[in-house]
């Protein structure tokens, strides 16, 4: 089935079971290309899993069932015929806790290429010094890219995944909370590095600190019990928000 | 003011226990490596671990025309070498290399009528009687024959005393056991290649492939239910698949290394999956997610990355698989049997140092001495291994993963 997409990607009554448990209900919204969407909400509310539906993570969790459908580059991305490894490859991720591989960081960023079967040593290193720079990394590691990861601090791993993502330049990246384990300054720059890569990337972020949603944000999605109770410009959802429960939430009031 | 009274009156009850009951462990493992070092150091040396243990046995007798030498001899002769000048040969008291009392040829002269003497055997062909020969019994035409366990002295005595000589029956050194650490070395190498690929995969598969349910939990407690099987039952599988399974395919006549390797590879197997699936375990899913995410397969990121992070867990099995079929000796009595030979092949059937150890220790009367300086060999022979394994894990460690382990 092919379908049209003008932004990213154009979700359409998405629906997620785990076993029996509702996590997401009819879902429909579109995502911009080339911006930042924030995605908002309680814990438990199934913004993680909305996040992992769209490169398919979910695939991974026994007894989840989805319905509905994500369109993404024209194709719906669960349709039978969708190979996943392809998508994954055009749609990275950074996890929640930063998760290096126990490698050098030079092989951490090569992995994801090697893995397509790129073994031109040269080609490597270039892509890796690319991913590097473009990861605002290159700097403080280049002269230990044989070393290992795990060396790093925790801002610093937390770059090193963004790059290992973007090294195999996808079109969309997606962020699981990517700085809640992280210290302020360590933060401050993975927020920087955002803003320099929504020019060249689509990024949807999940977040539980609303300053951060407001700060690097263009769209933001409020959810709440699974659904989407206000989709819109970070700006208008924040100073105007059309839900009592939205305004109920960015207030402070509960969650 | 009681309770607190109570407290510590329990608390010191718990801290005795504690203390007793590791003195009396390591006081026990002190204990067994005295007694085996006590018992094993005097027969500890290089010969024994180089030499054959298969001796040559001759009988032989003198040319018809050989004249007695009365060489006098330039050497020195030292305390306990007794030399007949008449016969130009030294002879000594001293024990073998299994602690035996033999009489031992120190020195031969040059022009000694015994240098080169007929073997009575089929072709009577010449021999030469070197040093460190060992000399069983002389007989002489008029005259008590001269036995080893009279000692050297009295040997001597008796050549002075005669003129000729009707039988000599000496042999060559035996009693080293090259030919078991050299097996037990095989066997360790050809275990090892049938036992860890099986292994490390089953436990992929469990771990990694396996769907949650009941079959898998049944093969799961299945496979540690084998780990306490006796060995011996393993052995009996061997002799009754493994033996058969080698003589039909290769030219071996009986119990032979190959079928020795494979059952102590299928002893070995429930010890190896158990270790590698734990050490699959505690790998954190974050790998395998963040793999996943970059578009690697399923397949690429578990033998590139979850499998690699497992190499110390792995490492761990090795050794513990190592240390097993060293010390394994009970199948193996089976599946490979007690011979202990110098030649080694694979389809041949020398056998273990572990059994080595059995056969010893069966002899009328046991050897406890050289057994125990089996085991110090053993011992040592486990150190080094672990010992390799550790630097050539460490240096795979260092340059994989950047890691220092």
């Amino acid at each position: 089935m092919k379908c049209l997409v003008e932004g990213a990607f154009s979700i359409e009554k998405l629906t997620l079971f785990y076993g029996n448990k509702l996590a997401l209900s009819n879902i429909n919204i579109d995502i911009n290309k080339k911006q930042v969407t924030a995605l908002i909400g309680p814990s438990g509310c199934g913004k993680s899993t909305f996040l992992r539906t769209l490169n398919r993570m979910n695939d991974l969790i026994p007894n989840c069932k989805v319905d509905g459908s994500i369109c993404y580059a024209g194709e719906n991305i669960y349709d039978e015929q969708s190979d996943v490894i392809d998508l994954r490859r055009r749609i990275g991720m950074v996890f929640q806790k930063p998760n290096p591989f126990p490698m050098s960081i030079y092989e951490n960023v090569a992995y994801g290429l090697k893995c397509q079967g790129i073994k031109d040593k040269t080609v490597l290193q270039q892509a890796v010094k690319k991913a590097l720079v473009d990861a605002a990394l290159y700097e403080e590691v280049k002269d230990r890219l044989k070393e290992s990861a795990l060396s790093l601090s925790g801002g610093q791993q937390q770059r090193l995944c963004i790059a290992r993502a973007i090294a195999m330049s996808p079109d969309v990246i997606l962020m699981d909370e990517p700085t809640s384990a992280l210290d302020p300054i360590a933060t401050a720059k993975i927020e920087e590095l955002i803003n320099d890569l929504k020019k060249d990337y689509t990024i949807i972020i999940v977040t539980h600190n609303m300053q951060q949603a407001l700060r690097i944000s263009d769209y933001t999605a409020f959810f709440l019990m699974g659904e989407i109770i206000e989709y819109g410009p970070t700006g208008e959802l924040f100073s105007h928000p059309k839900n009592p429960k939205t305004e109920d939430y960015i207030t402070g009031r509960f969650g | 003011m009681s309770k607190n009274k109570r407290r510590k009156f329990n608390d010191f009850i718990l801290n005795s226990i504690t203390y007793l009951s590791s003195t009396v462990s390591l006081i026990t493992l002190l204990g067994i490596l005295i007694f085996i070092f006590g018992q094993g150091y005097k027969l500890l040396n290089v010969d024994l671990i180089v030499e054959n243990f298969e001796s040559q046995g001759y009988v032989a007798d003198l040319y018809d025309n050989v004249r007695l030498c009365n060489c006098e001899t330039t050497i020195d002769i030292e305390d306990g070498t007794y030399y007949s000048s008449k016969w130009g040969i030294a002879l000594t008291d001293t024990t073998d290399l299994l602690g035996k009392n033999v009489v031992m040829v120190e020195y031969v002269h040059p022009k000694s009528p015994l240098l080169n003497v007929r073997d009575k055997g089929i072709g009577n062909d010449p021999i030469e009687l070197r040093d460190e020969y060992h000399i069983i019994r002389i007989a002489f035409d008029a005259y008590p024959t001269a036995l080893s366990r009279y000692g050297a002295e009295n040997m001597i005595n008796y050549l002075d005393a005669n003129d000729s000589i009707r039988e000599i029956e000496f042999q060559t050194e035996g009693g080293g056991i090259r030919g078991s650490i050299i097996t037990t070395l095989y066997l360790i190498v050809l275990t090892l290649l049938f036992a860890l690929p099986i292994g490390i995969a089953a436990a992929i598969y469990l771990n990694e492939y396996a769907p949650i349910n009941k079959f898998t939990k049944i093969m799961r407690s299945l496979i540690e239910t084998l780990t306490g099987v006796p060995s011996i039952i393993y052995g009996l599988m061997g002799l009754a698949v493994f033996v058969p399974l080698t003589v039909k395919l290769t030219n071996a006549t009986g119990g032979n290394l190959l079928s020795g390797a494979m059952t102590l590879a299928v002893i070995l197997l429930p010890v190896i999956i158990r270790t590698t699936e734990e050490s699959l375990k505690v790998i954190p899913d974050d790998y395998r997610q963040a793999s996943l995410a970059l578009g690697a397969s399923k397949t690429q990121t578990t033998f590139q990355i979850v499998l690699p992070s497992a190499v110390p867990g792995i490492m761990t099995a090795t050794l513990l698989a190592i240390g097993r079929i060293i010390g394994e000796s009970a199948a193996l009595v089976f599946a490979i049997g007690t011979a202990i030979k110098d030649t080694v092949s694979l389809t041949g059937k020398s056998t273990s140092l572990a059994v080595h150890i059995w056969a010893m220790m069966t002899d009328e009367p046991a050897n406890i001495e050289l057994s125990a300086t089996i085991a110090i060999i053993i011992m040592l022979i486990v150190v080094i291994l672990n010992i390799l394994i550790k630097i050539i894990s460490g240096r795979y460690m260092k340059r994989k993963m950047g890691l220092n382990i």
